[in-house]
This record gives structure tokens, C-alpha cells and sequence, in this order.
């Protein structure tokens, strides 16, 4: 909880127009409509933003880890430089399950091995998130998960206090320097904080946590058998779509590309997926995890036990794009509800 | 008010170094031995047991065990059995080329591991290509015999032409003291004298005390099945069992999860693993 003297308020003309200023230094990117479909993307005036809850199909942690990047670049005599590509960034309107996301993201890439690629991008974004006043839409899940409020991982945190009216919160001394460069701001009321929690909770009313979520761990581990992996296996079509859309999924594939002189190449990171049939095979050709089952279960366990005891928070953030990118309706909600026998 | 604490990065996490080829031997037609020496002129560093993700600009990256001890020097030995892309482009260079390396990486035999070994009965069963990396242990131990009980390395292979490192076997075999040397090929030839049969075969003809044997084993992941049968057989304890895993390590440091086994990262807890740590992980074999 904010402190009430560290509350600003902002109208949404001032903040619009601040960001409209902020785009001489930066690259801004936010949830915008401009493509016909909502996605995070960069914009070129503030007026693009779109502030609704929408879920985008893509999660923000493409700004960090992009589909496809270079990690070094080379010429096949031997020289070889490292290529790290990254502009200052703002990155707005993240919302409290993809600030949890790129939370995790955060911790696995630095994880004592610290990924230059991505800490690079990382470092030279300034995150303001966009808190959500209510339940998206039908398959996001984040109060099930704890995900529902971003306590930390923002610069700048904004809360929809009313049609034009904002509450920020600020999270970093660099998000202290953005809202008194660029934003013109008061005080906020004495009593808008309490306003603002008392209808996200009325909106929140009837979302309970899944009732042994710190017990995940041990509950999956314990339900390695459970027919119900078998049951949404086989209807796992191996596609990867999860994966894909997923904003704390970071399995990838590094391969080589040359150039048509055969002279110059890169060394290139892409997305792969773990539901893939041959994520696990290895050189001699055998298949450490064969089935559409064991896949499933694998990834499912990865977000609600192994990164889970890593972490110690939920690897899934409840956002709902998998549910919703699922062409066979498996859910880890589903999932989770069945295993750990809590229904919602 | 928290600052955003992110971990340092490591700008030399995916940079290779370059080592060139001194030495080539074919043992088999797929597979090749190399013997490199790193450009910079540092020594590897590493503990039997570790890998290195292999490459060949333009080519990729493969995962690939390191064959020699650990030394002093800037050399090292790589054998690899011609798989893949990066593997068939390794088998076209010649003495004098250059490849990348990024490593040592991975759980070895560490120090520990090799204290823990001191005084005991060693038991190395190595079947097929998982000779290379048990090679690292092999010629750690073995001029060092002394300071073990004994040494017992069994050796399995297709056939006779598979053999890997045949000069080496043959003077290990004609050490005597206490280091005994057990092959068996699954085909024999016309000229094969030594035992014919499955690795597994040779484990009851080794005189052993189980709490004072430490059994380290490599193989293809069907061989673990039998030989931790066998062993059990033995009455080695479990933890007495270490194992050394093939995964597909993309990355070498914890990331692309392609290594992953269970909750277990192999490129960071692996690939040498306790057995009895690993006991109850489904995804082992």
C-alpha cells in the first residue's frame, strides 16, 4: 500500500501530453487498437493509447526477449562481436499479471548467469504500469494466483481512478525523475486511495486465491499420476500456441545464419516451446519426453512446481492468453482447480 | 522505494573462444577425436565430468564432453560422433583449423566427488560413446591408482570396430596392480577374443565390498536401466552410484530449457548426477 503523501494525481490530458513530450527521448510502446487488434506496440502520439483492460495475444516480455534476436554476429575467418541491441524504452500500461510475468522473467535471465541481451533491454526501460480496476475479461485468472496487484516491478504505477483521472504511484527514483520531467501533477485527495481499493474490491468481490497455492509445490509433485494429465494430454494438439503467448514461458533455440557470401553470419536466439514434439530429443535421436502428456504436464509444472519452488511465487500469472490462444480449450486454471481439488 | 536490483551481466555469457585443432584420429567412421589448444593460451579449467557447447561459425552450437583430465596446460580433448549439422561440419576440418568453444560448463566430478572416491573401489562402466566422457575420470584416476583401492573400468561396444580409444584400452588392460580392465562387445568378429554380451554381463564378475565401491556409470539411456539393476544387485548403495546424463544443452547456462529433466536444469545440476538425488525424478531415463 502507498503511502497517501507519496499519492500524485494526474488528468488524463496532462498525462497524454506528457507522454506525447517523453516521446522525443524515448520509444514508447502501449497497448494500442492502431493495427486493428489490440497489442503492445510502439506508438507515434499518445492519442493511439488504449486504456482499457484488454488482454493483448502477445505478453510485453517480446520488449526483452524478442522472438527473434541476435546474440552475436560474426565473420567465418573467426572475428566475432557480441550484438546487443537496445534503445531507451518506455513501456506503458503493463498490467499487474504481466508485471508479475516480467518479474519472474527478470529473475531467470539475471539467475547468476546474467543474460546481456536481455538485462541490456531491460535496464533501458522504464516501466509504467497500469493497474486494473476490475477482471479483464473470462479467462484471465489472476486473483487465483495472487496476481491481481503489483506491489513492485513498475518505475511508475497508475491506477484508473475515474474516466479522466489517474492515481500514480511511484515505484523507482528513474520513475520519480519521468513523472517530474514529463508529468504535470497534484497532490491526490485525501481519501481517492480508498475510493479507488474499495471499487477494485467490489469488483473483485466473488475471486477467492486458490485456497493452498503456497502448497503447489508439494501438490503437483505428489499428483504426478492424476488421470486428469492423460485426460488433457490427448486432447494437446503440440502447437505451442501456450508457449508463444505466454509472458513468463523463456525456453529458447539458438542457431547459426549465414549470409548468401558465406562470408558474415549470426548467431540468432528464437522462441521455442517445451510442447513441441522435439523439444527434449537429443543427438542420438532419443525423445526424453515422447508424449503430448507428459509435455503438458511438464509445462504445467514448471509454472505451479519447479519455477515455482525457485521463485517461491506462482510461475503462472493467471493472464489467461494460453486459455485464450488454446485451440483444444486446456487451461491451466482447469488444471490447477482439478489437481489441487479447488474449484472455483 | 526499490530500485529495479537487477543481477550483473555477464557480456561473455554467449562469446565463444577459439581453439585450434592439434590432433585428429578417427576411431570409427562417425567418430572423432580432437585434440585442441586454446588461442588464448589459458587452460580449460574444468573437472572430469564437464562440457563445452562446441561451434562452428555459421553452424551452430552442440554440446559436446570433454575427453582429457583436467591439465595445466592449454589443451584439451573433444570426441564427438557425427550427428548432427555442427557435428558433420567438425568432421571436415583439418590440423591447423580453428573451433569455438564457450565452457567449461556443468556439474562434474568436483572436488568433493573426487575426495569422496579416495581409498575406495572404483567402478567405471562406460557403454559406447558414454566412454568419452568417463575418459576424463579414467585418466584422472588411473596414473593416481595408488590412491584408490582398486579400479574396475567395464567397457561395452557394438562391436569391435567400435571400440573407442583402443591403443588407450590396451594399456590400460596391461597395468595390472590394481586397475582391471573389462570389455565386452554386444557382436563379435573372427578376431575378437573377449567376452560377447550386453554390458551387464560383466557386473557379477566383479569381487566387490558395496560399501566401500563408488560406481560411476555412462551409457546410452537403456543401459542405465540394467546396469543400476545390476548394481542394486551388488548391493551398492545409491548413493555410492553416480551417473553421467545426455541432455541437449542449448545454452549451457541454465536458460533455453532444452536441458531441463523434471524440475532439474542438467547443464547446471548435471551433468554428473548422485544417484540417490535423482532417484525419484521420472524424466531421468
Amino acid at each position: 500500500m502507498p503511502e497517501k503523501s507519496a499519492l500524485l494525481h494526474v488528468t488524463k490530458a496532462a498525462l497524454l501530453s506528457g507522454l506525447d513530450n517523453a516521446l522525443k527521448n524515448y520509444a514508447i510502446a502501449a497497448l494500442t487498437n492502431a493495427k486493428g487488434a489490440p497489442q503492445y506496440d510502439y506508438i507515434t502520439k499518445a492519442q493511439e493509447i488504449d486504456f482499457r483492460y484488454t488482454q493483448t495475444v502477445l505478453s510485453p516480455k517480446k520488449f526483452f526477449f524478442p522472438t527473434e534476436e541476435d546474440l552475436l554476429e560474426y565473420q567465418t575467418d573467426g572475428k566475432i562481436a557480441t550484438k546487443i541491441a537496445t534503445n531507451p524504452t518506455v513501456l506503458f500500461g503493463i498490467h499487474p499479471c504481466d508485471l508479475h510475468g516480467i518479474k519472474i522473467l527478470d529473475e531467470a535471465f539475471a539467475d547468476g548467469n546474467g543474460d546481456p541481451n536481455y538485462l541490456a533491454k531491460r535496464e533501458n526501460t522504464l516501466i509504467i504500469g497500469l493497474d486494473c480496476k476490475a477482471v479483464c475479461d473470462k479467462h484471465a485468472f489472476c486473483y487465483r494466483v495472487a496476481a491481481q496487484e503489483a506491489p513492485e516491478g513498475f518505475d511508475v504505477m497508475l491506477y484508473f481512478a475515474d474516466t479522466n483521472d489517474f492515481l500514480i504511484k511511484i515505484g523507482t527514483p528513474r520513475g520519480e525523475d519521468f513523472v517530474k520531467t514529463y508529468l504535470t501533477t497534484a497532490s491526490a485527495a485525501a481519501d481517492a486511495w480508498e475510493k479507488y481499493r474499495h471499487a477494485k474490491k467490489q469488483n473483485f468481490a466473488n475471486c477467492a486465491p486458490f485456497k493452498k497455492l503456497d502448497k503447489f509445490p508439494e501438490i503437483f509433485a505428489q499428483n504426478e499420476d492424476h488421470a486428469f494429465w492423460q485426460k488433457e494430454g490427448s486432447r494437446c494438439l503440440s502447437c505451442g500456441s501456450c508457449i508463444m503467448v505466454c509472458p513468463t514461458c523463456y525456453c529458447f533455440d539458438v542457431t547459426d545464419e549465414l549470409e548468401l557470401n558465406l562470408a558474415k553470419g549470426a548467431r540468432t536466439r528464437k522462441w521455442d516451446a517445451c510442447m513441441l514434439s522435439d523439444f527434449a530429443v537429443v543427438a542420438g535421436g532419443e525423445n526424453f519426453r515422447h508424449s503430448a502428456t507428459e509435455r503438458l504436464k511438464h509445462r504445467i509444472n514448471r509454472k505451479f512446481n519447479y519455477l515455482m519452488s525457485k521463485h517461491g511465487r506462482s510461475v503462472c500469472v493467471g493472464c489467461g492468453r494460453c486459455v485464450r490462444a488454446c485451440l483444444a480449450d486446456i487451461s491451466p486454471k482447469t488444471i490447477a482447480e482439478t489437481i489441487a481439488d479447488d474449484k472455483e | 522505494m526499490t530500485n529495479l536490483n537487477l543481477q550483473p551481466k555477464n557480456e561473455k555469457l554467449y562469446f565463444p573462444e577459439e581453439a585450434e585443432i592439434l590432433e585428429i584420429k578417427d576411431f570409427t567412421p562417425k567418430e572423432r577425436f580432437f585434440r585442441l589448444a586454446i588461442k588464448s593460451g589459458r587452460s580449460l579449467g574444468h573437472f572430469p565430468g564437464q562440457f563445452v557447447e562446441v561451434s562452428v561459425l555459421g553452424y551452430g552450437e552442440a554440446p559436446i564432453s570433454i575427453s582429457s583430465p583436467p591439465s595445466k596446460d592449454n589443451q584439451f580433448h573433444l570426441c564427438f560422433r557425427t550427428v548432427g549439422d555442427v557435428t558433420n561440419k567438425l568432421h571436415t576440418l583439418k590440423v591447423g583449423d580453428s573451433i569455438f568453444f564457450r565452457g567449461p560448463f556443468g556439474h562434474g566430478f568436483d572436488g568433493k566427488i573426487l575426495q569422496r572416491m579416495r581409498n575406495q573401489h572404483l567402478l567405471l562402466i562406460a557403454g559406447g560413446i558414454g566412454y568419452v566422457p568417463l575418459r576424463s575420470l579414467i585418466n584422472f584416476v588411473v596414473p593416481e591408482r595408488k590412491n584408490y583401492q582398486h579400479i574396475t573400468i567395464l567397457a561395452g561396444f557394438r562391436t569391435p570396430q567400435d571400440r573407442m580409444y583402443p591403443d588407450e584400452l590396451k594399456s590400460i588392460a596391461q597395468l595390472g596392480e590394481n586397475v582391471t580392465l573389462l570389455e565386452t562387445v554386444d557382436k563379435s568378429d573372427v578376431k575378437w577374443q573377449g567376452n560377447v554380451g550386453v554390458i551387464t554381463t560383466l557386473i557379477p564378475k566383479v569381487e566387490l565390498v558395496p560399501q566401500e565401491t563408488i560406481a560411476i556409470v555412462c551409457g546410452p539411456p537403456v543401459m542405465f536401466k540394467f546396469v543400476l539393476k545390476s548394481l542394486a544387485d551388488k548391493q551398492i548403495p545409491q548413493e555410492n552410484i553416480y551417473l553421467s546424463l545426455e541432455r541437449r544443452m542449448k545454452c549451457g547456462v541454465g536458460k533455453c530449457g532444452h536441458c531441463q529433466m523434471g524440475g532439474v536444469y542438467v547443464c547446471q545440476s548435471g551433468p554428473v548426477f548422485n544417484y540417490a538425488d535423482i532417484l525419484n525424478n521420472r524424466e531421468t531415463f
